[in-house]
C-alpha cells in the first residue's frame, strides 16, 4: 500500500525523531512511504487566528502537494483534523471544493490509519514502563478518533497503561492561545500535569505534537520525572 | 367573554426581522415533521403497572414519599398521614373528585383531631391565599402524571387554585392510577391537540416534580425553598 | 446592571479570577457535579444524539421563521386578554415596563430569575421610578443583598460565593444570626421572601419558552419563586428575549427535556409552569393583568448572518459547565452577564468588539462546548468566525500578529520560502538554546517560555534526515 506522509511543521523542525519513527513504523506494517517534499503547513495557525485568506493560500498549496497520493497519513490528530476541514472551508468554491474533499477523504491520523485501514491492532511493539495517554481535543472531538490509540497501546508488550484522570480536559495549548493567553494556558497545563502525576504513570503518550510540546515543556520546567513520548515512537519501540 | 389585549409596535418589529432574514414577512408556515422523534421511544409499550414502578423509583430520587392504596382506603390513609405530619391546617381544592373518591367527610373526621380543613372557596379571593400561606398541608388531585420524571400535572380552574400546591409546607398529591402516562410528551401532545381543536388551555398548567429545592449555595441540594418543603404522592387504584 | 459588568480591562479581570482561589475551587467542584449529572441524564435516554438533533432542528426552524411565530404568539396572548409590547431597544422595554408599573401604582415588585432583565438593566429603571425591586431566586437574592454583586453563571448566578461568605452577607446586611449551613441560609431566605411575595403588587418573570400556538409562557424552575411571582401579585409582566419561543406545546416539551437534562441533569425541574394570559373568570388566584414584553436589543442584527445559530441557545449553561477556561478564570472575567463559551460568542454580538474583542481569543478551541450543547450550536466555530471578523473586517488584531501572519502565509504557501524559514530556525534560535531547550525565548516565544520550556529546533530537519536515509538505502 502506498501512503504519503504529511509530517507537519512541528515535527519537521522540532520533533524529527517522531517523523522517522512514523516512517519506520509504516514500513514495518508493509506500507510504501513517500514524503512529498513540497509540503509545508496545514494552515491551522493562521486559520485559528482568523486569517482565513492567508490560511487558504497554504491550504491550496497542500491540496496540490498531495493530489497524487492514495492515502495521506499524519502523526498529528490536530493537523489531520485540519485537512478534514478543508471542504468546509472551501465550500462553494468551484475550483477548490472538490479537490479539498478528495484530500479530506483520503487523510488519516496515524493510529486511525493503522487500525481502520490496515486493520492492525498489534504492531508488535515492546516498551517497558507505566504510561498514560492524553486524549487531545481535536483528535477526539472533531476527528472522532478515540478507540484506535488505546487499542494499539494496550497491545504494546511490557507497557502498563494507567487511566488519565479528567482525560477530557484540554491541556491548554490551543495554538496561539498558548502565547496570547499565557496566564490561562498556564492554569490549564498545570492541571493537566497534575492529572498526569495523579495517574501514577512515568510516561505520557500523546498523538499531537502541539499538546506534547505544551505539556512536555511544562513538565520540564517543573522538573517532573515524567517522560513525554509521541505514540509513533512508542509503537516503533522494540525494547 | 374576556377583553382582548393590545399588541404594540408589532409590525415594525416583525418587518425588521423579516428584512434581516432576507425575505418578505411570512404569514403562514407549515411546521415540518421532525426527522428525529426520540421522545416517543421513552417507556414505549410499558404497562400501567410498569409505569407505577418507574414512578415509585423516580420519587426516591426527587425526595418524595409515595404511597399506594385503593379507593376505599384512601380516606383512612390521608387522615393517617395528616396526623403523622402533625398538621393542624389543611387546604384542598374544590374538586368533584374528592367526593368521587370518598373524601367528602374528611373535614368532619379531622375536626375531632383539632385539624381545620379549608376547601378552596370560589368566591373568596384573599382568604384562600391567607389560609394557604400558613397552612400545614395542601391537597390536590393530579390531572395527569408523568412516570419518568415523577411529575404531577395540575390544570388550574375555578375550584382549583394555584396556591394549594404552592404555599403550604407540605404538598400532598392524589394520583388516580389511570392518570399515569410515560412522560411529558403524552401530556404536551394532548394539550397541543386541544389547542388545534380550538379549546382553551388552562390559565396555569403546573408540572410539579417533588418538593421545591435549590442548588444555589455551593451546589448543595437544599430541599424546601419557596414552595413546599415536603411532597407526598398517593397512587390510588381507580379501576 | 446591564450586560457589561465591571470596569477593569480584560487582562486584569482574568488575573483577578485566577487569583481567587475560593471561586476556582467552587467552580471546579460545581463543574464536576454538573458534568456527571448531565452525562447520567443523557446516558439514561440512550439516544441523546437523536435528542440533540431534534433540538437543533426545532430551534433552526423556529428562528428561521421567527417573525411568523412571534406574530402567532402575540395574537394568542391578546386573544386571552394579555398585552404584548415589542421592544426594539432596552430603553423601549424599560419605558413600557415602568409605565405599566406606574399605572398600577405599583410599589413593590417581586422578580423571578431573568437574564434579559439584567441585560436591559430593568431593575435600575424601576428603582429610579421609585419602586422597590426584589429578586426572589435564591442566588439572585444573595447577589442583590450583597450590594448587587454581578452574576457569574447564567443558571446558578452566585456560584462564585461560598456559604461562609453568604452567611456574612446575610449577617451584615440583614442581621442573620444562624450558621452557614445551606439549609439554615435557605430557610432564612424563605421566611424573608415569603413576606415580600405576600405584599408585592407586581410580579416580573423571564421566560424559558413561549409557546406560539396558544400564547403561553413557560417557566422552568426549582425553588417555586416563579410560581409565587405569578400566583400572588395582581399584575404580571413577563420579559422575553425575542428568540425564546417554540411553535407548539410539543416542541416546548422536547426543549424543556433537553434544558433540564443539560443544565442540571434533572429529568424535569421541580416546577415547569405554563401560563396562558391572566387568570380566567371565576379563578381566584393568578394575575388579573398580564403583559408580555418581547425584547430585541441587538438580537435582530444576528439574524441572517453566519452567527444566526447562537440565537438557538436555550441558556442551559452546559457549555459554561464544561469550559476549562471558565473554570480557571470564573464568570466575572468575561465582563458580561453572559460568560463562558456562549458569552464569548454572544457578548461581542450584542455589545460590540470594542468592548468584547478579547473574548473569542479566550479559548483553545477545544470544542468541549460544542460537544455539550444540547441544541448543537457549533460554539467553537463561532469563536473562530469572530476571530476572522476581527481580523478581516475590523482590522483590530495586534500588530505583531498581523505581521507574523503575513510571514506565515508567505512561508507556508511557498515551499521555497518554507525551506528558507525552517532552515533558519536553528540558527535564529540557536543562541537561546541550552541542552536542547529554550527557556527564555525571543518575540512570541517569550510568552511561551515564561511558563514552559521550548524545544530547540533540530540541526537537521526531518526532511533533511529523510533524504539522507533515502540516499543511504540507495533509493
Ligand atoms: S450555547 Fe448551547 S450549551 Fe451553551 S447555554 Fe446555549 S444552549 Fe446551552
Amino acid at each position: 500500500m502506498k501512503v504519503s506522509l504529511f509530517v507537519t511543521c512541528l515535527i519537521d523542525i522540532f520533533q524529527t525523531d517522531v517523523g522517522l519513527d512514523t516512517v519506520e513504523l509504516l514500513e514495518k506494517l508493509g506500507c510504501e512511504v513517500d514524503f512529498p517534499e513540497k509540503q509545508t503547513c496545514c494552515g491551522q495557525p493562521a486559520y485559528n487566528s482568523g486569517y482565513v485568506d492567508k490560511a487558504k493560500e497554504s491550504m491550496k498549496h497542500m491540496i496540490k502537494v498531495f493530489e497524487h497520493s492514495d492515502y495521506v497519513v499524519t502523526p498529528s490528530g490536530s493537523c489531520g483534523t485540519m485537512f478534514r476541514e478543508y471542504p468546509h472551508i472551501f465550500k462553494g468554491d468551484p475550483e477548490w471544493e472538490e479537490r479539498a474533499k478528495k484530500l479530506a477523504d483520503k487523510t488519516y491520523e496515524l493510529t486511525q490509519f493503522i487500525v481502520d485501514v490496515l486493520g492492525v491492532e498489534d504492531v508488535g511493539a515492546k516498551l517497558n514502563g507505566t504510561a498514560t495517554y492524553h486524549t487531545s481535543c481535536h483528535m477526539t472531538r472533531l476527528l472522532g478518533v478515540t478507540e484506535a490509540p488505546m487499542k494499539l497501546l494496550s497491545n504494546v508488550e511490557g507497557l502498563e497503561m494507567k487511566p488519565l484522570p479528567h482525560n477530557y480536559n484540554c491541556c491548554g495549548f490551543g495554538g496561539t492561545f498558548s502565547v496570547k493567553m499565557t496566564s490561562i494556558s498556564e492554569q490549564m497545563v498545570d492541571e493537566k500535569v497534575q492529572s498526569v502525576e495523579d495517574s501514577g504513570a512515568h510516561i505520557l503518550i500523546g498523538a499531537d505534537c502541539g499538546c506534547l510540546m505544551n505539556i512536555g515543556g511544562r513538565i520540564d520546567r517543573k522538573e517532573k520525572p515524567i517522560k513525554v513520548m509521541h505514540i509513533a515512537s512508542v509503537l516503533n519501540s522494540r525494547s | 367573554m374576556m377583553a382582548v389585549g393590545q399588541a404594540h409596535n408589532r409590525n415594525s418589529f416583525l418587518d425588521n426581522l423579516a428584512k434581516n432574514l432576507g425575505r418578505e414577512r411570512r404569514h403562514h408556515v407549515e411546521k415540518p415533521n421532525w426527522t428525529h422523534q426520540p421522545q416517543w421511544e421513552v417507556l414505549k409499550g410499558a404497562s400501567q403497572d410498569d409505569l407505577v414502578e418507574v414512578l415509585k423509583k423516580q420519587c426516591k430520587l426527587i425526595h418524595t414519599d409515595i404511597h399506594e392504596t385503593v379507593s376505599s382506603e384512601l380516606s383512612t390513609l390521608i387522615t393517617h398521614l395528616i396526623k403523622e405530619y402533625g398538621a393542624k391546617t389543611v387546604v384542598t381544592w374544590d374538586d368533584p373528585r374528592f367526593e368521587e373518591f370518598g373524601l367528602n367527610d374528611l373535614d368532619e373526621e379531622l375536626s375531632n383531631e383539632q385539624v381545620t380543613v379549608h376547601t378552596w372557596d370560589r368566591e373568596g379571593a384573599e382568604e384562600n391565599l391567607a389560609f394557604s400561606a400558613t397552612a400545614d398541608i395542601g391537597i390536590t388531585f393530579s390531572d395527569a402524571t408523568l412516570a419518568e420524571s415523577g411529575t404531577v400535572v395540575l390544570y388550574s380552574d375555578k375550584g382549583k387554585g394555584r396556591a394549594v400546591s404552592l404555599l403550604p409546607a407540605v404538598y400532598l398529591a392524589i394520583i388516580p392510577k389511570s392518570t399515569i402516562v410515560p412522560r411529558m410528551t403524552q401530556v404536551a401532545t394532548e394539550i397541543h391537540r386541544k389547542v388545534e381543536k380550538g379549546d382553551m388551555v388552562p390559565s396555569c398548567v403546573n408540572f410539579i416534580s417533588g418538593p421545591s429545592n435549590s442548588a444555589d449555595i455551593e451546589m448543595n441540594l437544599i430541599v424546601g425553598v419557596h414552595g413546599p418543603v415536603k411532597a407526598t404522592y398517593i397512587i390510588v387504584d381507580d379501576k | 446592571m446591564a450586560m457589561k459588568i465591571g470596569d477593569k480591562p480584560f487582562k486584569e479581570r482574568v488575573s483577578d479570577g485566577i487569583d481567587d482561589k475560593f471561586m476556582r475551587g467552587a467552580v471546579s467542584s460545581a463543574q464536576g457535579r454538573f458534568r456527571s449529572g448531565r452525562l447520567n441524564a443523557a446516558e439514561e435516554l440512550g439516544n441523546w444524539e437523536d435528542w440533540r438533533k431534534l433540538g437543533e432542528e426545532i430551534r433552526s426552524h423556529t428562528i428561521e421563521n421567527l417573525d411568523y411565530y412571534l406574530e402567532l404568539l402575540s395574537e394568542n396572548v391578546t386573544k386571552r386578554g394579555g398585552h404584548v409590547f415589542f421592544a426594539e431597544t432596552a430603553e423601549e422595554a424599560n419605558d413600557y415596563i415602568t409605565n405599566v408599573v406606574k399605572q398600577k401604582n405599583g410599589k413593590k415588585v417581586v422578580k423571578s430569575k431573568s437574564m434579559v432583565t439584567e441585560e436591559i438593566n430593568m431593575n435600575e429603571a424601576l428603582e429610579k421610578a421609585g419602586c422597590e425591586v426584589i429578586e426572589s431566586d435564591l442566588g439572585e437574592w444573595i447577589l442583590q443583598v450583597d450590594d448587587h454583586d454581578p452574576p457569574s453563571h447564567i443558571v446558578t448566578p452566585a456560584l462564585h460565593k461560598n456559604k461562609e461568605q453568604i452567611r456574612d452577607v446575610f449577617r451584615d446586611k440583614l442581621g442573620y444570626d444562624k450558621t452557614e449551613k445551606p439549609e439554615e441560609l435557605a430557610l432564612f431566605a424563605r421566611e424573608k421572601l415569603r413576606e415580600e411575595f405576600l405584599q408585592a403588587d407586581i410580579g416580573i418573570t423571564g421566560c424559558n419558552f413561549a409557546i406560539a400556538e396558544s400564547g403561553t409562557i413557560s417557566l422552568v424552575t426549582n425553588e417555586g419563586n416563579a410560581r409565587m411571582v405569578t400566583t400572588i401579585p395582581k399584575t404580571q409582566i413577563t420579559v422575553m428575549g425575542m428568540e425564546r419561543i417554540v411553535p407548539t406545546w410539543e416542541e416546548m416539551e422536547v426543549l424543556v427535556s433537553l434544558l433540564t437534562r443539560a443544565a442540571v441533569g434533572q429529568k424535569l425541574t421541580s416546577y415547569i409552569t405554563a401560563l396562558t394570559g391572566p387568570k380566567q373568570e371565576g379563578e381566584v388566584d393568578g394575575p388579573e393583568e398580564f403583559h408580555l414584553v418581547v425584547v430585541d436589543n441587538g438580537r435582530s442584527k444576528i439574524l441572517g448572518t453566519a452567527f444566526q445559530s447562537i440565537l438557538h441557545c436555550i441558556r442551559c449553561a452546559a457549555c459554561i459547565n464544561v469550559c476549562p477556561v471558565y473554570r480557571h478564570v470564573g464568570g466575572h472575567s468575561y465582563g458580561s452577564i453572559y460568560p463562558g463559551p456562549v458569552g464569548a460568542v454572544l457578548s461581542p454580538l450584542l455589545g460590540g468588539y470594542e468592548e468584547y474583542k478579547e473574548l473569542p481569543y479566550a479559548s483553545t478551541l477545544c470544542a468541549a462546548c460544542t460537544e455539550a450543547c444540547p441544541v448543537k450550536i457549533p460554539l467553537h466555530e463561532h469563536l473562530l468566525r469572530h476571530r476572522q471578523e476581527i481580523v478581516e473586517k475590523e482590522g483590530k488584531a495586534p500588530v505583531f500578529e498581523n505581521l507574523s501572519m503575513k510571514a506565515f502565509s508567505m512561508g507556508t504557501a511557498s515551499p521555497a520560502m518554507y525551506n528558507i524559514g525552517s532552515k533558519l530556525a536553528p540558527t535564529a534560535l540557536g543562541a537561546f538554546a541550552k541542552d536542547d531547550k529554550i527557556s527564555d525565548g525571543p518575540g512570541p516565544l517569550k510568552n511561551w517560555t515564561e511558563i514552559r520550556d521550548f524545544p530547540a529546533p533540530k540541526k537537521d530537519r526531518f526532511r533533511d534526515l529523510y533524504k539522507k536515509r533515502k540516499k543511504e538505502r540507495g533509493e
